[in-house]
This record gives structure tokens, sequence and C-alpha cells, in this order.
């Protein structure tokens, strides 16, 4: 009986064409605009955490807090034993560590005056970022030991500076510390951004290049205003938010002073916040987009009302022929179902296609989770029939010599 | 409903003898001589319907219609029954509750000794599904759906249902098994409708104006084909029909006006469709 019922419902909508597909339409939208918005959530929370994790997500900054009331004292800062103290008590959980020192100046070159920011690195930084080394290599132990002056610049910077991404070899002077000093490219790096990455990042006019972290000791070159840490990679959540504490309360005791003292900002708590925010607002977005999909549903019980009267006397012979009230209602659940069914599917195929246009358009790959397509094809079967019952039930309970008379 | 066959019960008592003659609401008509009946009824002798006292009122706003008056009579295995009469006489409620698709407001009907009158909406749509095969006088085809697949649609239904490919062979549209009702005559949607009812293998064939709305060739060739079915299968039909002629072709013929049958009359000699002419 089902079988019959299917093909009943299919033979129905293939003799209403325009009818059932403009009915479908409603469905189409509904389901294309939720697969499409919750893409786009899934696509920007994905973009702002790979930022995030180009930086290194168990990335986390510390410095005295001087807004406080606690009063700032020179003796906060951060000395050379105080990096080596926490090294050793934390061993391999704390899996880097720096001064966390930059300068930016002017840099002349034949090619004019670039903005360019030096960025302090140990040797084993690179391990924790997203950059590759194009030309030449990165620090040694050496060069930080013995306070080389050599940089690792972006392929960007290169270009600028020496109108050659192939720059390893050559020289830039910049002021560091009040000097100027010289400084030797003995590499280069790409980092690998999408254009609507480079938009989330913002518009920085300035060039990166990387220098040995050990001349951010400040003006005495003992101390350093502030720390880079990265946790071990492993690190999430719960477990890095608890590592950066211990971290934190171990160091106010180290330097005498209470845990409010310092403050840390802390790059996978923030990722996880922003991506929380992220991921609420798609999911509102969706539930928004879901009201169209409730019009599309509204629209099938409207064409099945309409259809249900339209095939009163089908309803009736049937009835005479001995269907059941059960039979009848499977009859134009299915019907309804399989309208919402195939509208589903044609809007999670719009959407998937679209989204990756515009994604290839874009060099952007998008994320179409399986799991919102599962939930999508669902919720319209649902829909389907839910809208469906109504009419399908006005039909099935209809007197079959009321239906049998109609004209 | 169990009250209504009760009252049909309370009211058999009331009536006289009903084996020996007809109750037919005390109206003047000339009976069939039952003893004739039977003689020529030997080939009927199992009785499959027993319908007795029924009425049935309807209520059209304030007023109420009586559709069927004080209805009375027996139906055999194997019978051809036309049921002549005007528009409005009742017949057609009258083919309807025996159907099963309508109720009666008093009075008992027995199908087999199982007392229909009685049953629920649930138990009429089995009625109507293991024993009963209906032809409208408008075919009533799905229109989406092709001969072949109408036929299916009611053998589908049916516990125990003729071959549909072998139906459509019998009335002779096999070759347009694939066609929809919108493509064709009215006597071949009228045959495929029969193949349609007769595919249920249904004990009880009813037939609402069935060549009403043809031509007499084509009125002549369902008739035939309902004449065969009779004959082959030895299943009984009623024909409903306000066509004298049509009448010529029955074993019995309830002749019936104002919701009350006023006479029957049996065909010693049924005549051949053919010989059938309006």
């Amino acid at each position: 009986m089902v079988v019959e019922n299917l093909k009943m419902a299919i033979a129905a909508l293939v003799a209403n064409k325009m009818r059932s597909f403009l009915t479908m339409l409603g469905i189409i939208i509904g389901i294309g605009s939720v697969i499409a918005i919750v893409a786009i959530g899934d696509t920007v929370r994905r973009i702002v955490s790979s930022i995030y994790e180009n930086f290194g997500a168990t990335q986390s900054i510390i410095y005295p807090n001087f807004q406080d009331d606690s009063g700032y004292r020179l003796s906060d800062d951060f000395t050379k034993d105080d990096i080596e103290t926490l090294k050793k008590v934390f061993g391999n959980q704390l899996a880097y560590i720096d001064t966390n020192g930059s300068a930016s100046g002017d840099v002349k070159t034949r090619m004019g005056i670039n903005k360019v920011t030096l960025t302090g690195a140990d040797y084993n930084f690179i391990d924790f970022q997203s950059f590759k080394i194009t030309s030449g290599r990165f620090f040694s132990q050496s060069d930080i030991k013995q306070q080389r002056y050599v940089a690792v610049i972006e392929d960007t910077a290169a270009l600028k500076m020496f109108g050659t991404e192939n720059a390893t070899g050559r020289t830039f002077r910049q002021k560091l510390n009040g000097a100027l000093r010289e400084f030797l490219v003995i590499g280069i790096y790409h980092l690998d951004i999408s254009p609507v990455q480079k938009l989330f990042m913002g518009n920085n006019q300035s060039v990166s290049a990387y220098i040995p972290s050990s001349f951010f000791y400040g003006n005495d070159e003992s101390t350093a205003f502030s720390l880079r840490i990265f946790a071990d990679k492993s690190f999430k959540g719960e477990k890095l938010a608890r590592f950066n504490n211990d971290f934190i309360e171990y160091l106010a005791k180290m330097k005498n002073r209470k845990k409010e003292d310092y403050y840390i900002v802390d790059v996978g708590a923030q990722m996880s916040q922003v991506d929380q925010f992220l991921g609420g607002v798609s999911v509102a977005m969706g539930g928004i987009a879901a009201i169209s999909l409730l019009v599309g549903g509204i629209g099938i019980m409207n064409i099945m009302l309409v259809s249900v009267t339209e095939r009163t006397r089908e309803i009736g012979t049937r009835k005479a022929l001995g269907a059941t009230t059960g039979d009848i209602l499977t009859q134009f659940l299915i019907e309804s179902a399989v309208i919402s069914a195939i509208g589903g599917t044609i809007g999670i195929i719009i959407a998937s296609a679209g989204m990756s246009i515009v994604g290839a358009l874009l060099k952007q790959s998008v994320v179409i989770k399986p799991v919102a397509v599962l939930l999508a094809v669902g919720f319209s079967a649902v829909v389907g029939i839910f809208f469906g019952i109504y009419p399908a039930q006005k039909a099935a309970k209809r007197d079959p010599i009321e239906c049998l008379r109609y004209e | 409903m169990i009250n209504n066959a009760k009252k049909g019960r309370e009211k058999e008592s009331d009536a006289v003898d009903f084996t020996s003659q007809y109750n037919t609401g005390g109206a003047d008509i000339s009976l069939t001589d039952k003893k004739s009946y039977n003689k020529s009824a030997g080939k009927f002798e199992h009785k499959l319907i027993t319908a007795r006292n029924i009425y049935k009122e309807f209520t059209l706003g304030e007023v109420k219609v009586k559709a069927l008056n004080d209805v009375s009579f027996d139906v055999y295995e194997g019978e051809l029954i036309v049921i002549l009469g005007p528009s409005g006489s009742g017949k057609s409620t009258l083919l309807n509750i025996l159907g099963g698709i309508e109720t009666v407001s008093s009075g008992y009907i027995t199908y087999m000794d199982i007392d229909i009158s009685s049953m629920n909406e649930k138990e009429l749509t089995d009625f109507r599904r293991s024993n009963i095969g209906f032809i409208f006088q408008f075919y009533n085809l799905m229109p989406n759906l092709t001969a072949l697949e109408n036929v299916e649609l009611a053998a589908e239904m049916s516990p125990d249902p003729l071959d549909p490919d072998e139906l459509l062979k019998q009335v002779d549209l096999w070759e347009r098994r694939e066609h929809y009702p919108g493509k064709m005559s009215g006597g071949q949607q009228q045959r495929v409708a029969i193949a349609r009812a007769i595919c249920k293998n249904p004990d009880l064939l009813l037939c609402d104006e069935p060549t009403g709305a043809l031509d007499i060739a084509t009125g002549v060739q369902i008739l035939k084909l309902l004449v065969d079915f009779n004959k082959k299968y030895n299943k009984t039909i009623m024909i409903i029909t306000h066509n004298e002629n049509v009448a010529k072709i029955a074993d019995r013929v309830f002749y019936i006006k104002d919701g009350m049958i006023r006479k029957i009359v049996e065909n010693e000699n049924p005549a051949d469709p053919d010989e059938v002419v309006w």
C-alpha cells in the first residue's frame, strides 16, 4: 500500500508541475537559507579560529598590572633569571617563553621608506606558528644567545623593501634600543592567509620581521616588561585555563606579588569566547532563516488543502473501494512529505553549490557540516509531515457519500 | 447503529410472516408469486442479503426527507438484479447502504448472515474491502494513475484479488494499459472501472447507472461485460438504472419509487444484452 501511495503522491505532483514547483520553492528557499547561513557562520568561525591559530592557540601574554592601585614597581619586570626559573618549574608544560618584545620604525632602502615592525622571537618560535620558511632559515640557538643582528622577514616585506622575495643575504638598517643597527636577512617566511582572513585581521600598514628575542630586555638589557608563553600544544579549554592560572599564581608568588598584580592575555580563552559568541550568532541567524522554512511549510499546507478539495471524488472512490482512513491519511502525508523532501534536497544542493562557488571566488574554503545538512533534511521532512497532517486528516475523515456526491 | 439494528429486529417480530411474503411496507404492489420464483430460482438457493424494514432519513435543513421508507427484500447469490426507478426514488441510497458506504436509520441488513447494519465505520471499511465492487456512472477513475495502475490500486486492497493484467485483457484494454483516464473514451473508462471493481474479486457488484453516460452501443458492451462476469464467476450483481430496457437482462427487477419497493418482477428468461435497445 505504501508503494501505491507513493506512486499516487508522485503522480499527483507530476500532474501539477508548476504548482508543485512553486510549493517546493518555499522549502527550497527555507532550507537553502538555513544551510547557507549556518555555513557562513561556521566558515567565519573557522576563519577567526585560524587567525588565532596563526598566533598560536596556547599563547598567552603576561605583564604587570599597572592600571591597578597596587603601584607598579620596576622589580615587577621580568629578568633572565625569572625566565630560567619558570622554564625549570614548568618543564615540558611550558613549551615556549620569551620576552614578547617588539619595536617598529621606518626603514629606508632603495625601494623607499617602509614602516617595519620588529618582533622578538626565540629559535623555537617557529614551531608554534603557521608560517613557513620559503628561503634561508629561522634563528639558531646561537643567534639568540650571541644577540646576532639577523632578521627573518615576511615575503611581502621583502618585496616592499628589496623589490624581490629572494632577499636572503640583503641587509637593512633600523633603530633598536636607541641605536641604528644593521640587520642581515637570513630567511624569508610566508604566511598563507586568504583575502577574507586579511579582511578580518584589519589593514596593517607596516611590514613584519622577526629578530632574536634576546634584544628585548629593556634599556638596561636585563629586564623585560612582558612575557610571551606557549603552553604545551595539546592543551585546550579547561586544561589550558588551569595551566595559565597555575602559571600566573606561581609567577606572582615568585615576584612577591598577588595574583591580581599580573595581567594575562590568554589567546585560547579569547578564542573560545569569540568562537562561542560567533556560534551563538550563527544559531540565531539560522533560527531567523528557519522562519522562511515555516512560511514554506504553510505554503505546503495551503496547497494540500486545495489538493484535498480538488480530489474529493477521488477520496470518495478510494473509500468506496475499501481504503481505510489510514490509507487516505498516508496518501496525503506522503504527498506533502515528498514535496518537502524534494524541496529540501534541491535547497541543499543549491545552497552547497552556491556557497562553494562564492568560496572559490573568495579563495576561502567553505565549511558545510554534514550534521547541518542532515538536520536540514530531517527538518524539512518534519515540516512536510507537520503541515501535511491537518489537510491529510481532513481528507481521511471525509464521508465517502459526501465525497461521491461532490461535483 | 446497534440500536438501529435492535429496532429493526423488534419490527421484524411485528411483521407479518416473512417467509411467505415480502413485506413491502403495505404498499399496493403485485408481488411475484413466491412459488414460481423458487421454481426458477433453483440456481439461486443461497441467500446473500436479507434486508428488513429499512428506513433512511436525511435532514436537509429543517426538512426531514425519507429516502427509504420500510424496504425489505432478499437477494440470492448469483442473481443479477436491476433496481429501476426515477431519480430521487432512493435507489442510490439503497445501493450505498448495501455497499456499506451509507448507514440505515432503522431496520437491518444481513450479508451472508452478518449484520452489516450495526457495523461501525472500521468494520464497514473492511466489509467493503473484501466483499463489494462499486461501479459508478461517471467511472471515478484516479486521473493521475494509468489504466493498469487504477486496477492495481483496487487489487492492493483486496485480500483475494484477481490478476489485474488478465482483467484488462478481458475488458479488451490491454493495449491501453499505460494510458491515463483523461485520454480514454467514456466506454473505455467504464471498462477500466469494471476491471477495477471485478479485480477485487467481490461477491457483490454494485453498479450505479453504469451505462447512464454512454451511448447505446457502448452501453450494451458494458452490460455484456457485467452479464459475463455474473455468469462466469456466479457473482451477484445489482444494477441501478432509470432505463427500463436495461431491466430486461435482469433475473429480477425491483421497481422503486418514493423510497419504497413497489413491486419485484422476475424475468423467467432474462434478455441477452445484445437484444437491448434504447
